[in-house]
């Protein structure tokens, strides 16, 4: 591939994906700064390895699997770049970030659900994977996946509805044994 | 409520539609412009010790050729020849000090608040060894650091004073962010390349002063989100933190905030100083002794840790 048609598929692949993966680093990293830095991330390997890099729809799940895999290893950083601030940084707080602006009871739920419950169900729901698909996120089986999002939707659901219909600290107990392993 | 409803109010939180989601996709564009630049330069740069590095030198000129086409697509900031010829250079100062940075250095790092000092740290490094300590004037008796790692035995200031020794890293829990490996990892990632590289990549509007000593000043902006790229907690509250655990305050914590930067470079082409400022704020970082800082020595009269816990 020439330096001109590697920069055209660079651009073609930010152009049709970039948002998928900014929307999904968004919500894998609540946080908008290291959802940023998790997006260029991915797409510098991308762009290292553009010449493996899958045809079509493809592109879209590698990118997916490669930024699940980016946001695995800048926790592990984030965790010890957090205990350094806490031994560094000595200053009064003056900034903190905002409320994310999405539904709070929709927050809420998911916020109650397991992790694996709650990826799978965002990868469905927001990211618009197929069962198959997600199996090739994660790197499961696709009916390993499809039971892991037909148990998630059906927690969710559960979940959304107690919180609506009656209040959050009734339904602590019960929505406890709702939970999957993390 | 129906199954469909819960579903509908799921697919309605979408972050695709939040109003912020449009500005975080270009904010991204141009984290990836920085980075693949960034990266591309540190390639055309790597020494060519042997004839297979010739061969990876080469890819990486062809590499960084077709990068610079490919940024500009997704939107850099406009500039003619001289500006272009800037930006290489504090680009190269960037790898070129992070090179240096590799083995063993020292940064002063210091936050300013309408003038006065708000907070400082001297870090000093060398191999696997570190000290982390306050850089503000020392009261009698007090010890000049308040952490170090030497010899993968970590040090502490006793409360009722001289030094105490915390314990070897066999006593703290793998993946806590809290062993010497761990601490050393954070401070490299900042000291050692990746926040040089991401601050002069990004660098915007460029101009240059020549100053004495054969030293240039490159001056230009840089979104105070690749500054200070980092979420913290202190507190309860999250915080955005700038290199070295700083606190961003004011204009800073707005990661789309322009914030003006001057990189100076030595003759030698070694950055000695990162200074950021905007409202009543500046934030600098000072390198010193790049490959030759010596080893923090060991504490002498170090107490354990659990000595004086009454016995019954």
């Amino acid at each position: 591939m020439t330096d001109r048609e590697r920069s055209a598929r660079f651009e073609e692949l930010f152009g049709s994906y970039g948002a998928d993966i900014v929307a999904y680093c968004g919500w894998r990293t609540g946080s908008a700064s290291d959802a940023q830095d998790a997006v260029a991330e991915v797409f510098l390997i991308a762009w290292r390895r553009l010449d493996d890099l899958p045809e079509g729809d493809g592109a879209r799940i590698w990118l997916y699997a490669t930024a699940r895999r980016v946001i695995a290893n800048q926790r592990r950083s984030i965790r010890r770049r957090i205990a350094l601030q806490e031994r560094l940084a000595r200053e009064p707080v003056s900034a903190a970030e905002g409320p994310s602006g999405f539904d709070a009871t929709v927050r809420e739920a998911l916020s109650r659900l397991g992790p694996r419950d709650r990826e799978v169900l965002l990868l469905a729901e927001w990211e618009g994977l197929s069962p198959a698909e997600i199996a090739a996120v994660i790197g499961c089986q696709p009916v390993t996946a499809r039971g892991r999002l037909h148990r998630a939707r059906r927690r969710f659901r559960v979940v959304f509805e107690s919180l609506v219909s009656s209040g959050k600290e009734e339904d602590h107990e019960q929505l406890g044994e709702l939970r999957s392993p993390a | 409520m129906s199954s469909s409803e819960s579903f509908e109010a799921l697919r309605r939180a979408n972050p695709r539609a939040r109003a912020g989601f449009g500005p975080a996709v270009d904010a991204a564009a141009e984290a990836v412009r920085a980075r693949v630049t960034a990266a591309s330069e540190a390639r055309t740069v790597r020494p060519r010790a042997s004839r297979r590095a010739v061969g990876v030198s080469v890819l990486g000129v062809s590499i960084a050729a077709a990068a610079v086409a490919v940024v500009l697509s997704l939107g850099s900031p406009g500039g003619g020849p001289g500006v272009e010829s800037a930006t290489a250079a504090v680009k190269k100062a960037g790898t070129v000090t992070a090179s240096s940075a590799e083995r063993s250095g020292t940064a002063r790092v210091r936050i300013m608040h309408t003038g006065t000092v708000w907070a400082a740290s001297l870090i000093r490094w060398n191999g696997s060894d570190l000290a982390l300590g306050r850089d503000t004037p020392q009261r009698p008796g007090q010890a000049t650091s308040e952490f170090l790692v030497v010899d993968g035995m970590m040090y502490g200031i006793d409360p009722e004073g001289g030094w105490m020794e915390l314990g070897p890293p066999s006593s703290i829990d793998p993946g806590s962010g809290t062993t010497p490996a761990e601490y050393l990892a954070a401070v490299r990632e900042d000291v050692g390349g990746e926040t040089l590289r991401r601050i002069t990549g990004a660098m915007a509007g460029l101009t240059t002063t020549q100053l004495g000593g054969s030293s240039t000043a490159y001056r230009g902006t840089v979104a105070a989100g690749l500054i200070a790229p980092r979420i913290g907690f202190k507190e309860g509250q999250a915080i955005r933190m700038f290199p070295f655990g700083y606190v961003a305050h004011g204009a800073a914590a707005d990661p789309s905030a322009p914030l003006d930067v001057v990189v100076t470079v030595g003759g030698d082409g070694v950055i000695h100083r990162i200074a950021v400022s905007w409202p009543s704020w500046t934030y600098t970082i000072d390198y010193s002794k790049l490959g030759a800082t010596v080893a923090p020595q060991a504490p002498v009269h170090a107490r354990p840790l659990n000595r004086g816990v009454p016995s019954n």
